[in-house]
């Protein structure tokens, strides 16, 4: 079977294009950098490719608010392809400066259950961090075992950095929150590491830095009610091996024991991008 | 056109916060102790167009304000609204750009707005921003003029204040659009030269030419040449007198900025001390390229030195690496935001630009300040040192972070005297294909007559004007505020995304960037190549238009490349610019005619030989006579040590500036995209422990590596500026020794920032400076030779001073030294956190008694407990053995057998293993005695070159010791899971100190974010 195409956004600002791609490429997808002006213009088709990544950056030097005018460009020179892509049941992941995007789109956390497809209207933010500072820290991350997000199957804690100055994540009413977290869709969150696997999440804001940013809820991502198009404001793909990991110089960086991509050395990140060449495979 | 004012401010309510506010709230505790309820903030901008206001109002929330978080109000003041500002503010200040000032939301907020309203005619359309914050519970006594000096910079910025009485009144601060006056060209002027030679001085004084009068005399016989005259007469340009264009053209490529001039001059140095008398023709070539040059014939892996924009070694079969370091000090200084930012995304151009194109990788910053404590007197014009630090590292953070590079290694250094004058020093790594697809070698440019030289990026304007000629003069009160500018880095990311797809599709055939000097030098220096170019200075797209055709020439604008494209890919080139909308302008051609020759239209502006212009400058000739300092001698037997002895310095010298961590400065800057960063600025257990390098593994999915690191010893000088660079080589060579580095493919950098060595009246004490730089530079080339280390590229800044006369300020002299090389394989590599308890600790390496202008004599004769910081300074008297040490720990590392080392610098021997502790929140049991024949003050705190501190699990210690025999080492202890640090002479303990309190007392001194409160 010819691996699935991924089609990694870059152009503007953007700026993790080249490891986002690469990770891709370790587990078995054949991804290419894109410029979004190649979609925007027709020389190429969204429809082309099975999973579509909007990596991080600063598109637009985040002026405006971070991934607003990315977001304002794909919501008006995209929509029918971005609508066209979901509706293929294709999966779509942005990370950091692509979740802000995603957000200002209105792709994430999108429409409710009953009518999933994308709609383009804005219900969430991704704002300054409570502390003012743009800050690249560590930070640990427990994921939701029922969301329907593919991307995240499987994976209960990771560590990942943060690099972001605008990573609280709002929504206007608590029953939006609600409505998501009884979706599943409030994917992953910031956790304290002390506290057990399986059981860190929490709706009470953990102090700074557990969680960076005090987003409410302590939310590092969220999915879509389809499960397809994933958002998250950590690094994933900033893990993809463990000599990326802090502790790796002190042997007690955390990951698989054996891979076959990277051996005994495969970071925690990797899986998230294995979870969605699997799932194109699995679905043709 | 009309222009329609916008407003956007946070929402009030249950978990929103207004950011921008609470930070300007902590800043104001954490720099001036002021306590300030609340502060709350407006994002205004002022748009300039043909769409009808009630057309924006409409559209406000889909570009200006974000609807969940923001509120937005279209032609009004948020203040005048009592819904959303129910109590009345103690001040309000709005703050705003001067006209013609780079306003990068503003640009932004413009693109945005085409993306809104595509039809409409938006030719001259463009938006201008500002923020108003207003103050509630302002503390007695805080006037708004005071407030917002200190919230502006008076050179770029405008303030609008309300104070108390104002805001009761409603008179709110309302900015206005910031309309530049209309300019109006200047056709080039003759400049008549046939003056006297005071006339000719005062010539160059008032026009900032930067030309002595040898120079000056030089050009002006240049113009008598009957055989030039002719040659002029015959293209139409005025043929006994140069133009304004021709002489600000020249005073740019001649300027000690872009020509060194100090480091090519013949140097007569005596030596009071020794007798020696004697000549140096030109100190670069005698000290830096002649030893690299020799070096290049024993190594296959030095590729390109010293003239492209940076140095390149091969890396391995497929790719090179590059790197280029920069300094920023004088625009810093003026404004530090801007002249910081410049500096970093300048040096990126210089990587952009080496070769063919390389990609940068990784950047690295290092600070040189006044204390952020100081109380003393600031002499005019100069910001607070806290002011300074808090403006240069918000420019670079946001220019490295913006740009996708991450920042991997760097340092901040603090002395009294660099409040005259702040170093800003930035420097990035590059990575390129060794072969491009279509087989050139990347590291080589192919130009060619007929190919046409693109100007690429950002537009030419105002701005940067004079920028290398005011860096060759000394800081005053009336420097002017065109030498500065505001970078845009999303301008340069744009540009740089494109250029690679160019360069990879084998577009470029020359590339350089537009840094010192404008198009003036970028074009001039690539037409060295082909020996001739044509410029036509009218087709250069401009910010405003009115700009005169020498302004063109010589403007600084930054984000642009000079790219030259041969005619057949022209097509090519064009369209990849339209797709990453990158602007894209032919505006040369080259020839071979051996002439720069410059037109403005049909007119010919300039018109000067190829090797006038470049060789025409005369060689300086300059005294120099060292003798040496004898400041008086630090003593320890002269200290009373209170009860707590040691243990009491040691908390003293953690919360040194010098020493203390710079995390929360650090923190702020991305060090891991690109995610190739595997040893980070900070390490440890809790990953705030200090890093000795950065060390990257750039090729996805392959754990080969580099190694990235410096040196810097700025207060040795006050001893002998030879030992400060040794010093600084020999800190930068451990650091990467620390990493693992391959120690026998390794590169360095110098980067020399020195203060006014030429003696005249205004620097009587030049003969000394010069003999500083002279004694500097034969270190250099004695500790580079020994340890096998090319110096492939290097940058000198010559003129750090403040004013003149009684109120001169002159920074020490100060070298950077950076270090980049191969690192095998980064799964192997070691970081300075103590590990495990049971590990032992060994030093490597000796204490000698070498006290002279270390850490603890400042801080002891700086609170008045030591009489003086004199003494014998450290020395490198043997360098090629260190060599063998460095090679045996480094390859000890590589083996897996060494998983913890630090490199023993400030503060010797107790900070480093302090800082140890700190790193893996464990204790030591350490006893120095045995670790070199000196006196315990020495062996304790003293910083002798060649030291390590490293820790061998139990299991390793036969092998370690076995693969380090006939090396200088020294068990030290051992790591323990107590929580204390304990470091005994034998049986008298002299440090008993907890880890919590070493702790607190590293990491406070520098965090100055105001918390999170």
């Amino acid at each position: 079977m010819s691996a699935p195409k991924v089609a990694v956004l870059f152009g503007f600002g953007i700026n993790c294009d080249h490891e986002t791609a690469a990770v891709f490429n370790l587990v078995g997808g054949d991804s290419e950098r894109i410029h979004v002006n190649h979609f925007v213009s027709g020389n190429r088709s969204l429809e082309d490719f099975e999973i579509l990544a909007v990596p991080g950056g600063f598109s637009f030097g985040d002026h405006l608010g971070s991934g607003r005018l990315m977001g304002n460009r794909m919501r008006f020179a995209l929509r029918e392809q971005l609508h066209a892509f979901v509706a293929a049941g294709k999966p779509i992941i942005g990370i950091c400066n692509g979740f802000q995007v995603l957000v200002k789109t209105g792709l994430l956390p999108g429409p409710g259950a009953d009518g999933p497809l994308p709609d383009f209207v804005q219900r969430a933010s991704l704002t300054l961090n409570d502390s003012g500072r743009y800050e690249d820290r560590w930070v640990t991350l427990e994921f939701d075992d029922q969301s329907p997000c593919i991307w995240t199957k499987g994976i209960q804690r990771i560590d990942c950095p943060v690099r972001h100055g605008e990573g609280k994540f709002v929504m206007p009413s608590t029953t939006d929150f609600d409505a998501l977290a009884a979706n599943h869709q409030l994917t992953v969150r910031y956790v304290d590491p002390k506290s057990p696997i399986g059981e860190g999440i929490s709706d009470q804001p953990l102090p700074f830095p557990l969680s960076p940013n005090g987003s409410m809820r302590n939310i590092a991502g969220i999915c879509d009610a389809t499960g397809l198009v994933f958002g998250l404001m950590p690094h994933p793909e900033a893990v993809y091996a463990k000599w990326l990991h802090p502790d790796h110089t002190r042997n007690t960086a955390p990951g698989p024991l054996t891979s076959d991509t990277l051996g005994e050395w495969e970071g925690e990140g990797l899986q998230m991008f294995r979870n969605a060449v699997q799932y194109v495979l699995s679905k043709r | 056109m009309a222009v329609t004012r916008v407003e956007v401010t946070p929402k009030q309510g249950e978990g929103m916060r207004d950011v921008r506010g609470d930070v300007i709230r902590r800043q104001l505790k954490a720099d001036h102790n002021l306590d300030v309820s609340n502060v709350r903030s407006i994002n205004g901008f002022l748009i300039k167009s043909n769409v009808e206001k009630s057309a924006i109002d409409d559209r406000a929330n889909d570009l200006f304000a974000d609807p969940i978080i923001e509120d937005v109000l279209t032609d009004s003041l948020f203040l005048t609204s009592s819904e959303h500002f129910p109590l009345t503010p103690d001040a309000a200040i709005t703050i705003g750009f001067k006209p013609g000032v780079t306003d990068n939301p503003g640009s932004a907020a413009y693109d945005g707005f085409q993306t809104l309203f595509p039809q409409t005619d938006l030719v001259d359309a463009s938006i201008s921003t500002y923020h108003t914050y207003a103050f509630f519970g302002l503390p007695d006594g805080v006037t708004c003029e005071w407030l917002a000096a200190t919230l502006h910079n008076s050179l770029i910025q405008r303030a609008v204040v309300a104070d108390s009485a104002a805001c009761s009144n409603g008179q709110w601060p309302a900015i206005d659009y910031p309309e530049k006056p209309p300019q109006t060209l200047t056709p080039p002027k003759r400049v008549d030269l046939e003056i006297p030679d005071e006339a000719l001085e005062n010539l160059s004084e008032t026009g900032l030419l930067a030309l002595n009068l040898e120079e000056m005399q030089t050009i002006q016989a240049h113009y008598r040449d009957t055989t030039i005259q002719q040659s002029r007469a015959a293209v139409g340009i005025v043929p006994d007198a140069p133009t304004d264009v021709e002489l600000e053209c020249l005073a740019q490529t001649w300027s000690e900025h872009c020509k060194h001039k100090i480091f090519a001059s013949k140097i007569h140095h005596v030596d009071v001390d020794t007798g020696e008398d004697t000549y140096i023709d030109s100190i670069f070539k005698t000290h830096i390229m002649k030893p690299t040059h020799d070096l290049q014939k024993e190594v296959d892996w030095l590729l390109s030195v010293f003239h492209d924009n940076s140095g390149v070694i091969a890396w391995d079969e497929n790719w090179s690496v590059c790197m280029k370091a920069e300094t920023h000090n004088s625009p810093s200084a003026l404004d530090p935001y801007g002249g910081a930012m410049t500096g970093i995304v300048g040096v990126n151009r210089d990587i952009l630009g080496t070769g063919l194109g390389a990609r940068p990788i990784a950047n690295t910053d290092v600070f040189c300040f006044g204390p952020p404590d100081w109380d003393g007197e600031l002499p005019d014009n100069l910001f607070h040192p806290s002011r300074v630090f808090r403006g240069v590292h918000a420019g670079v953070r946001v220019g490295g972070n913006e740009s996708g590079i991450p920042t991997v290694n760097g340092a901040i250094v603090f002395d009294n005297r660099y409040i005259g004058k702040p170093l800003v020093y930035c420097g990035t790594v590059g990575i390129m294909p060794r072969k491009l697809p279509d087989g050139r070698e990347s590291h080589i440019k192919t130009p060619s007559p007929g190919d046409i030289v693109y100007m690429v990026g950002g537009r030419v304007g105002y701005d940067g004007i004079h920028g290398a000629t005011f860096s060759s003069l000394e800081l005053t009160e009336e420097s002017p505020s065109s030498a500065v500018q505001i970078g845009d880095p999303i301008t340069q990311k744009k540009m740089l995304d494109m250029v690679l797809e160019a360069r990879d599709a084998g577009l470029i055939s020359c590339i350089t960037d537009n840094g010192a000097g404008g198009l003036s030098s970028s074009i001039g220096e690539m037409a060295e190549y082909t020996n001739g170019c044509e410029i036509d200075l009218a087709k250069v797209p401009l910010k405003q238009p009115g700009l005169s055709a020498w302004e063109i020439l010589v403007s600084e604008s930054q984000e642009r490349m000079t790219i030259a494209v041969r005619p057949e890919h022209r097509e090519a080139f064009d369209a990849m610019a339209q797709l990453h909308e990158v602007e894209a302008t032919p505006v040369a051609t080259f020839t071979n005619s051996g002439m720069f020759h410059v037109k403005y239209g049909e007119d010919t502006v300039a018109y000067l030989s190829i090797e006038f212009l470049h060789d025409g400058v005369p060689q300086l000739q300059l005294e120099s006579e060292w003798s040496t300092p004898t400041p008086e001698k630090f003593d320890p037997a002269t200290i009373q040590l209170d009860k707590d002895g040691h243990s009491d310095l040691l908390l003293r010298m953690l919360a040194r500036p010098n020493i203390a961590s710079k995390e929360s400065w650090v923190r702020q800057y991305d060090h891991e995209v690109i995610a190739q960063t595997a040893v980070k600025p900070f390490v440890g257990v809790h990953r705030d422990g200090p890093g000795d390098a950065g060390v990257i593994a750039p090729l996805h999915g392959d754990p080969h590596g580099l190694v990235i690191s410096c040196g810097i010893a700025p207060r040795y000088s006050d001893l002998d500026a030879g030992a400060m660079a040794a010093a600084s080589i020999d800190e930068a060579v451990r650091n990467a020794v620390c990493a693992g580095i391959n120690v026998d493919k390794m590169a360095g950098l110098d980067n020399f920032c020195w203060p006014d060595s030429i003696e005249s009246v205004k620097t009587p004490d030049g003969k000394f400076k010069l003999a500083q730089l002279v004694r500097a530079n034969r270190e250099l080339e004695r500790v580079c030779r020994a340890y096998k280390l090319p110096c492939v590229s290097g940058k000198d800044s010559m003129k750090n001073d403040y004013g003149t006369g009684e109120k001169k300020i002159s920074i020490p002299p100060t070298l950077l030294y950076s270090v980049f090389g191969d690192q095998p394989d980064v799964r192997f590599t070691a970081t300075s956190d103590f590990k495990n308890r049971g590990d032992k600790i060994y030093l490597i390496g000796q204490s000698k008694e070498e006290l002279g202008a270390s850490e603890i004599s400042f801080m002891l004769h700086e609170s008045g407990e030591a009489a003086g910081i004199g003494g014998q300074v450290p020395l490198l008297p043997d360098p090629e053995t260190n060599l063998t040490t460095y090679r045996a720990l480094s390859t000890a590392i590589q083996a897996g057998l060494v998983r913890t080392a630090h490199d023993c610098s400030e503060g010797g021997v107790a900070v480093a293993a302090a800082e140890m502790c700190i790193g893996g929140r464990v204790g030591a049991e350490i006893d120095i005695d045995g670790t070199g024949p000196s006196g315990v003050w020495s062996r304790l705190w003293g910083e002798s070159l060649g030291r390590f501190i490293v820790g061998v699990q139990p299991e390793d210690e036969a092998d370690f010791v076995e693969w380090m025999s006939g090396h200088s080492i020294t068990l030290l202890g051992e790591v323990t899971d107590t929580d204390k640090m304990v470091i005994s002479d034998g049986y008298e303990v002299l440090i008993e100190a907890e880890i919590d309190s070493m702790v607190e007392s590293w990491q406070n001194t520098l965090d100055m974010t105001g918390g999170v409160a």
